[in-house]
C-alpha cells in the first residue's frame, strides 16, 4: 500500500471524484436507515421491528461518519446532510422508494446493504485515511445486519410460493442498478481506482456476486444471470432519479429545522 | 474528529450544584466522583486515567475505562487530550459522554483544556472490556 492519500494534495477532478464517492456512500447509508425505519412498526414480529430500529440507528451512524469525511474538503457536513435539494442526493437507486412489503425489505437487507458493504470494504482497503480508520467499525456493525438478512432470506425462500415470488421479484428488480453502481467505470470511478482509493468496479461486482450468490440461489435467483442496466448520472454516480420527497424531508430534517442546534 | 470541550462547570462547581442525596447515579456517575485534587499531580496522565475511571457509561454503571472506550491520554501544560471511542457508530449517549468527560476533568484546577479526539480504529468490541469491567457487568447480570 502506498502512502496515505491527502485531500489537499489532489487535483480538482480527483477531489470531485472522491467527494462523489463519499456522498454516494453517505447518502445511501442515510436512505438505507430511513428504509429500515419505515418498518419499525410494520415488521412481521416485534423482535424484527426492534432489529429494524437498531439497523436504522447503525445506518445513520455510518452516514454521519461518512458525511464527516467532507470536513477534509473544507465543507460543513451538517450543511451537506441537511441543506441539499432533492436532485443532489446520490443514494443508490433501489432506495428511491419505500420497500413495498417485507419481502422487499429482506431483499434490500441482502442485496442493497450487501452491495454497500462490498463498496465499503473496497473503500476501507484503499489509501484514503479516514476510510481506513472509520469504515472497519461500520463493517463490524454490518455483520449483525448480514446475520439477520441471511436468516430472513432463508426463511422466505422456504415459505409459501407467494412469499418466494415476492422475494424473487424484489431481488431481481434491485440487482441491475446495483451492479451498474458497483461496477461503475466512468472517469470519476477510474480516478478513484488509479489513486488507490478503492478497487476496480469489476472486482467489486465479482466480490458482490460471490458474497450474495449462494444465498440468492436459495430463492432460485441466479445472480450471474444479471447484468448492469439503467441510465447513469456521472455527476452523482447513480441513475437519473432521486429518493421520494417524503424520505428526503426526513433525511434533511425539514420539519425540525427550527430546532437544529448543531 | 477532535472536539475541544468547554469546561463550563469548573468554576461553577458542578458538585456543589448537585442535590445532597440521590437515589441512583446521575449522568456519568457524578454523584460518586472524587473531589478535585488539591494540587497538580506528579503524574498528570495517571490522574486523568483515574478521573476517567470514575466516569460511568450513561446507560450502565461501568466506567468508560473499564469498558475499554479510552484509547489514550496525553497531558501537556494542563491541556488534556483524550482519545475515545464509542461502542457503536450511532451511540445515542455520545453527547452525555462528552459532557461527562469534560465535567469530570474540568473539576480539576490544573486542567486548562480538554480536547476529545474521537477515534474508530481499532473498532471497539467487547474484547476491550477490562477484567474489572467484565466482573462488574456480571454482577449486574450482563454477560460480556
Amino acid at each position: 500500500m502506498s502512502a496515505t492519500l491527502m485531500v489537499d494534495a489532489l487535483d480538482v477532478p480527483t477531489r470531485a471524484a472522491l467527494r462523489r464517492l463519499v456522498i454516494t456512500l453517505a447518502d445511501s447509508k442515510r436512505l438505507m436507515g430511513i428504509r429500515y425505519s419505515d418498518w419499525l412498526l410494520g415488521a412481521p414480529t416485534i423482535e424484527t421491528g426492534i432489529a429494524a430500529s437498531s439497523m436504522a440507528q447503525d445506518e445513520w451512524g455510518h452516514a454521519r461518519l461518512l458525511y464527516a469525511m467532507l470536513k477534509d474538503f473544507g465543507e460543513d457536513p451538517v450543511a451537506v446532510e441537511h441543506e441539499r435539494p432533492d436532485e443532489d442526493y446520490a443514494s443508490v437507486d433501489p432506495l428511491d422508494a419505500q420497500f413495498p412489503d417485507w419481502a422487499a425489505v429482506v431483499a434490500g437487507m441482502v442485496v442493497v446493504d450487501g452491495a454497500l458493504s462490498v463498496a465499503l470494504e473496497g473503500f476501507a482497503g484503499g489509501r484514503f485515511e479516514p476510510a481506513r480508520t472509520r469504515v472497519p467499525k461500520m463493517l463490524a456493525e454490518e455483520e449483525f445486519h448480514r446475520s439477520l438478512a441471511v436468516a430472513w432470506y432463508r426463511r422466505l425462500s422456504q415459505a409459501s410460493e407467494e412469499a418466494r415470488s415476492l422475494l424473487r421479484a424484489a431481488t431481481q428488480s434491485m440487482l441491475p442498478p446495483l451492479l451498474t453502481w458497483l461496477g461503475a467505470a466512468d472517469e470519476a470511478a477510474e480516478r478513484m481506482v488509479a489513486e488507490g482509493v478503492t478497487r476496480p468496479g469489476a472486482e467489486l461486482v465479482a466480490a458482490f456476486r460471490t458474497a450474495v450468490g449462494p444465498l440468492l440461489s436459495e430463492a432460485q435467483v441466479d445472480v450471474d444471470a444479471f447484468e448492469p442496466a439503467g441510465e447513469w448520472d456521472p455527476r452523482r454516480g447513480r441513475g437519473p432519479g432521486h429518493p421520494d420527497g417524503e424520505a428526503l424531508e426526513r433525511a434533511r430534517g425539514d420539519r425540525n429545522r427550527m430546532l437544529f442546534v448543531e | 474528529m477532535a472536539v475541544v470541550l468547554p469546561l463550563a462547570t469548573r468554576t461553577a462547581g458542578a458538585m456543589e450544584a448537585l442535590p445532597k442525596r440521590v437515589t441512583s447515579h446521575m449522568s456519568g456517575g457524578r454523584d460518586l466522583w472524587s473531589p478535585p485534587l488539591e494540587a497538580a499531580p506528579d503524574d498528570p496522565e495517571e490522574a486523568v486515567w483515574s478521573a476517567l475511571g470514575e466516569v460511568l457509561d450513561p446507560e450502565i454503571p461501568v466506567s468508560l475505562v473499564e469498558l475499554g472506550l479510552v484509547y489514550g491520554v496525553a497531558v501537556r501544560d494542563g491541556r488534556v487530550e483524550v482519545r475515545l471511542t464509542y461502542t457503536a457508530t450511532a451511540c445515542p449517549c455520545m453527547e452525555f459522554i462528552r459532557e461527562d468527560v469534560a465535567d469530570r476533568l474540568g473539576q480539576e484546577s490544573w486542567v486548562r483544556e480538554v480536547r476529545l479526539v474521537e477515534v474508530w480504529d481499532p473498532p471497539w468490541t467487547t474484547d476491550r472490556i477490562t477484567p474489572d469491567g467484565r466482573a462488574r457487568l456480571r454482577r449486574l447480570g450482563v454477560g460480556a
